[in-house]
């Protein structure tokens, strides 16, 4: 930069740019904003290795310099090639393939001229624009990309204006106005094109990057989405009533299955029995006040829907409907790719029992062989010590005796946990976050002899006061229990509350420390930082609610309001060409009433000219009406010429004499009535 | 294929259609619009955002598509307000002589309170490598440009119709207007350079014919030639010298005793000594130049057409002019 400083002291001041360098560099800002909001979703040389070839770019058009030979861009391409291959091994695919195109963006200003080379910017950055959509639909995206796009616009306009140094202010007036013009179209566009499912790939989760609950628990795994403050779901109670906090449990994949290390869920999206679903109803016994609540979900990339437990029924979710498995998890064909929504009721007090328990319930007793061996002693010194005859609930309850008293701890960062998992945390380190308490605590279950097993899903959220929705983050994922218990049937048992009771009565979370900005905020006012973060939260849910969230379900639903008995998506077509067909003739319209049209005195006069003309009167090219009286053939009868001649001097006063007030339809009506002129042999 | 013959026949069909006239008003019944090279590749561009958007199930992708097809749409909307309303009127300037190129100057007048930006006139037919003459018109505001028209061929040439169009704002939509001029272009025959000195000799035989007239009327100069090395200064015509003092191919001219009467030249298709038909023009033109940077009286016989001899610029356009055309 000093360098550049010392050879350019002219140069430097914006003022005096010519207009080329000034244009040249005004697309340089706006492709480095472009890559700098690349940059948070691109490996770090990418980006560096971007800006300084737009940089170097910028040095050039300030020094006047010659642009890069035909070799340098060869080597510059190759080695944006072999840096896209080294790092992700492919060019495709939504990672490598919008890395590259940041970086091709970069190396066309290497070779930016002309008009033409400004139409291939625009178009790159367009597609640029769009691959960072596929890391983040965020408002916060959404708002950085509106200066990009009207700074791509504005270059395209400053393009064609070929004349003199127009201001960028021009331009980008000339910019703004077509966006504002255009955003009608855009909005109708926007509601009623059809919105499909995927065309030839389905995004998946490894691509994206996403976190998230995943379908099998590995002991540790949750503890790593405890930090992450994204938000998961949001939930709005409808009819004003909102469940105590400890009941806020959003139930995700139910696992049962355990080899030792892993819990895996027992029914996948492909191992569900046919007509579990309609099966599974009649097990359901609804006691207590029905909850009724609309839940949006962030696009999970998995298949599973979370409800509120316990939710017995599930509108269909897009085109697809859900599916409900034996153990009360929702399972769609598909993964959710989209922000969903969806109203449902929720039974807190919802009781599950199987009519034929035994089949259902080996499954959670099982435990694989040579794992947690002195967990296996516990139970049977508990057995011992509470006699054969007692029952589940006796059990259960010396169990989370034990979990209070026995100095156990909740902690995010328990360590790494051997093989021996359950032993490790009942006997040697004693503590554990929440999927460590209730693996422990399930392996003890079925060592005791009671069927039981793991949910995993969130818990608790946070009431955001300015609009009143629930919102539930990353970091509220939580795993608890379930067992059987003969008189109620599946019964949830939270091992973690008994630990940490805080955890799941004022719903407390383990913080990670504050960041350098927050924690300067939090030292001017505390309660700051939760307002701006509650509006900010509200804000950001909006644009969910209205943008993300407008699917084909939404679609459909306008569709029904609109008056369509049976809504489909050709309707939605149907409706979008017949609007636009009207809007074009709108246009139309308006264009032919535009249209210069001849002033009607001048048109009465050019007939009157006609006719005389026609009658074989001589008539100067541009007659006044005056002269076109005088003009009238001499072989005409008197009282016709005079007819004529009065006629035309009431014309001629019409226009010329202010102290006459005569209608020009009335002259016109005169004029259909004059006697005709007599035709020449 | 179809771009080297179709089109061109099927525009030639259209504008024998449009009236010729030097003045015209852009308005929507003549103004056409089509999208460009640019344009075509924008709606591939929104093509394929299209299906990304829809691929990856983007809701925010379907908004910046439709913003930018919004945009497009509004753009072809601007561009057709662009030149909508505008007046233009046309007018030929001096006649030149063939080879040189014409200064024909456009007036653009804008009634309207907004600017026209960026508006291109070109002749039709002037290749694919010529490019527009740009001009911006203020608000309710005049502008003239000049648009040079090479010529090759002398006679009384018809301009070519022109094209008016704009790609502003975006370079996405092309909007036109076709225009018939109806002045025509003066096109003097090329003077022959150097051309031989002016057939004053020739001049004697049909001295006599003429005499009588020219000897009644020619007060003043009885007869003039150039001057030549030699001539008593008394015998130069001052007051041509004057008159022609800035004139780099003035000449001093002597009074010529040796002709006293027969002070007409006549200058004669049949005389000039040259097979072709354009040389003989080159020559004659360059002749009446000649002879009226001299001031002389002349006259001009073409094959079945003369021009009785005067002297002056009205002359001298005469006979260019016959030059040109007949």
């Amino acid at each position: 930069m000093a360098l550049t400083k010392l050879a350019l002291p002219a140069a430097l001041a914006p003022r005096t740019w010519p207009r080329e360098l000034r244009d040249t560099l005004f697309l340089l800002g706006v492709v480095g904003w472009i890559v700098l909001l690349q940059s948070a979703h691109q490996p770090l040389w990418a980006s560096a290795l971007a800006l300084l070839l737009l940089l170097g770019r910028a040095v050039l058009a300030l020094r006047g310099q010659p642009l890069p030979g035909r070799a340098v861009m060869l080597a510059l391409l190759l080695l944006a090639l072999a840096g896209t291959w080294l790092h992700h091994g492919q060019f495709w695919g939504a990672l490598a393939g919008s890395n590259l195109i940041v970086l091709l963006l970069a190396l066309k200003t290497l070779e930016l001229r002309a008009r033409r080379d400004a139409l291939v910017v625009f178009f790159l950055g367009f597609f640029t624009l769009l691959t960072l959509l596929l890391h983040s639909q965020s408002l916060l995206t959404a708002l950085g990309i509106v200066p990009a796009l009207l700074g791509l616009l504005t270059g395209l306009v400053l393009a064609h204006l070929p004349l003199g140094r127009p201001p960028l202010t021009q331009a980008l007036r000339q910019a703004s106005t077509l966006v504002l013009f255009g955003a009608p179209l855009m909005l109708l566009l926007f509601v009623l094109f059809p919105r499909f499912g995927p065309l030839w790939h389905i995004p998946t989760d490894a691509q994206m990057g996403r976190s998230g609950l995943s379908g099998q628990m590995q002991v540790g795994q949750i503890a790593r989405l405890a930090l992450d403050p994204s938000v998961a779901l949001r939930v709005e109670f409808l009819d004003g009533r909102r469940p105590p906090q400890n009941q806020l449990y959003f139930r995700g994949p139910v696992l049962s299955r355990f080899d030792g290390q892993q819990w895996l869920p027992q029914y996948g999206e492909h191992s569900l029995p046919e007509h579990a679903s309609a099966a599974l109803q009649t097990e359901l016994q609804s006691a207590g006040t029905p909850l009724r609540y609309r839940l949006t979900m962030e696009p999970s990339h998995q298949p599973w829907v979370l409800t509120l437990q316990t939710t017995p029924e599930l509108p269909p979710i897009g085109t697809q409907s859900a599916q409900l498995t034996p153990d009360l998890q929702w399972i769609l064909p598909r993964p959710l790719t989209e922000v969903t929504r969806f109203e449902a009721v929720a039974w807190p007090e919802l009781r599950h029992r199987p009519l034929r328990p035994a089949a259902t319930l080996a499954a959670n007793l099982l435990l694989p062989p040579g794992f947690n061996p002195r967990t296996r002693q516990l139970a049977a010194d508990l057995l011992q010590q509470l006699g054969p005859n007692a029952s589940a609930p006796q059990l259960i309850d010396a169990v989370l005796l034990r979990l209070r008293t026995g100095g156990y701890q909740y902690t995010l960062e328990p360590g790494v946990f051997g093989r021996h998992s359950a032993d490790e945390f009942w006997f040697d380190r004693r503590e554990g976050f929440c999927e460590h308490i209730a693996s422990a605590f399930v392996v003890l279950m079925r060592e005791l002899g009671i069927p039981a097993r793991i949910v995993t899903g969130y818990h608790g959220g946070e009431l955001n006061p300015i609009d009143g929705f629930w919102t539930v983050r990353q970091s509220d994922a939580h795993a608890w229990a379930e067992v059987w218990l003969d008189a109620q049937g599946w019964t949830r048992i939270d091992p973690t509350a008994h630990v940490a009771p805080a955890r799941t009565t004022d719903l407390q979370r383990l913080l990670p420390p504050p960041g350098p900005l927050a924690a300067a905020l939090i030292q001017i006012d505390p309660d700051m930082l939760a307002q701006m973060r509650a509006i900010w939260e509200a804000t950001n849910n909006r644009w969910n609610q209205w943008v993300l969230d407008y699917g084909q379900n939404r679609q459909l639903e306008l569709l029904r309001q609109l008056g369509f008995a049976t809504p489909h998506w050709q309707q939605l077509l149907y409706l979008l060409v017949g609007l636009l067909c009207l809007a074009t003739l709108a246009a139309v319209a308006w264009l032919q009433w535009l249209r210069p049209r001849p002033d009607p005195w001048l048109r009465l006069l050019q007939s009157a000219r006609k006719a005389v003309a026609q009658a074989g009167g001589v008539v100067p090219a541009p007659a006044t009406p005056r002269q076109l009286a005088a003009a009238l053939p001499t072989d005409c009868p008197a009282a016709t010429a005079a007819a004529w001649s009065q006629w035309l001097l009431r014309l001629e006063a019409q226009r010329y004499d202010p102290t006459q007030q005569i209608d020009l339809r009335d002259l016109h009506r005169q004029w259909r009535q004059l006697p005709p002129l007599p035709r020449p042999p | 294929m179809i771009q080297t013959t179709f089109v061109p026949r099927l525009r030639a069909w259209w504008l024998r259609r449009l009236p010729q006239q030097d003045q015209t008003a852009l308005h929507h019944h003549n103004l056409y619009l089509l999208p460009t090279r640019a344009g075509w590749m924008l709606g591939f561009t929104l093509l394929l955002l299209l299906l990304g958007s829809i691929n990856y199930q983007l809701n925010l992708g379907y908004l910046l598509t439709f913003m930018l097809a919004g945009s497009a749409a509004a753009g072809v909307w601007v561009g057709h307000r662009n030149l909508a309303g505008l007046e233009l009127s046309l007018h030929p300037g001096a006649p030149v002589f063939a080879g040189q190129s014409a200064a024909v100057e456009i007036h653009l007048h804008n009634p309207s309170r907004r600017a026209r930006y960026a508006v291109g006139l070109q002749w039709l037919g002037s290749g694919p490598a010529a490019s527009d003459v740009w001009a911006d018109v203020g608000p309710q505001d005049q502008h003239s440009v000049q648009l040079a028209y090479p010529t090759q061929q002398r006679g009384r040439l018809p301009l070519p119709a022109l094209r008016v169009q704009t790609l502003y704002p975006l370079g996405t939509f092309k909007v036109w207007h076709w225009w018939r001029p109806a002045a025509q272009l003066w096109v003097y025959p090329a003077p022959e350079t150097p051309a031989p000195a002016l057939p004053l000799a020739a001049t004697h035989e049909d001295g006599p014919a003429s005499g009588p007239h020219a000897a009644q009327r020619s007060g003043e100069t009885d007869g003039a030639r150039p001057y030549r090395r030699g001539d008593p200064l008394k015998w130069v015509l001052w007051k041509k010298a004057a008159r022609l003092a800035g004139d780099e191919r003035a000449q001093w001219v002597s009074r010529d005793f040796s002709h006293p009467a027969a002070a007409e030249l006549w200058l004669e298709h049949a005389r000039c000594q040259l097979h072709d038909e354009e040389a003989r023009r080159s020559r004659l033109c360059a002749w009446v130049l000649q002879a009226d940077a001299l001031g002389l009286r002349y006259g001009l016989r073409l094959p079945g057409f003369e021009i009785a001899p005067e002297q002056g610029a009205a002359q001298r356009q005469r006979c260019l002019e016959a030059l040109a055309w007949r």
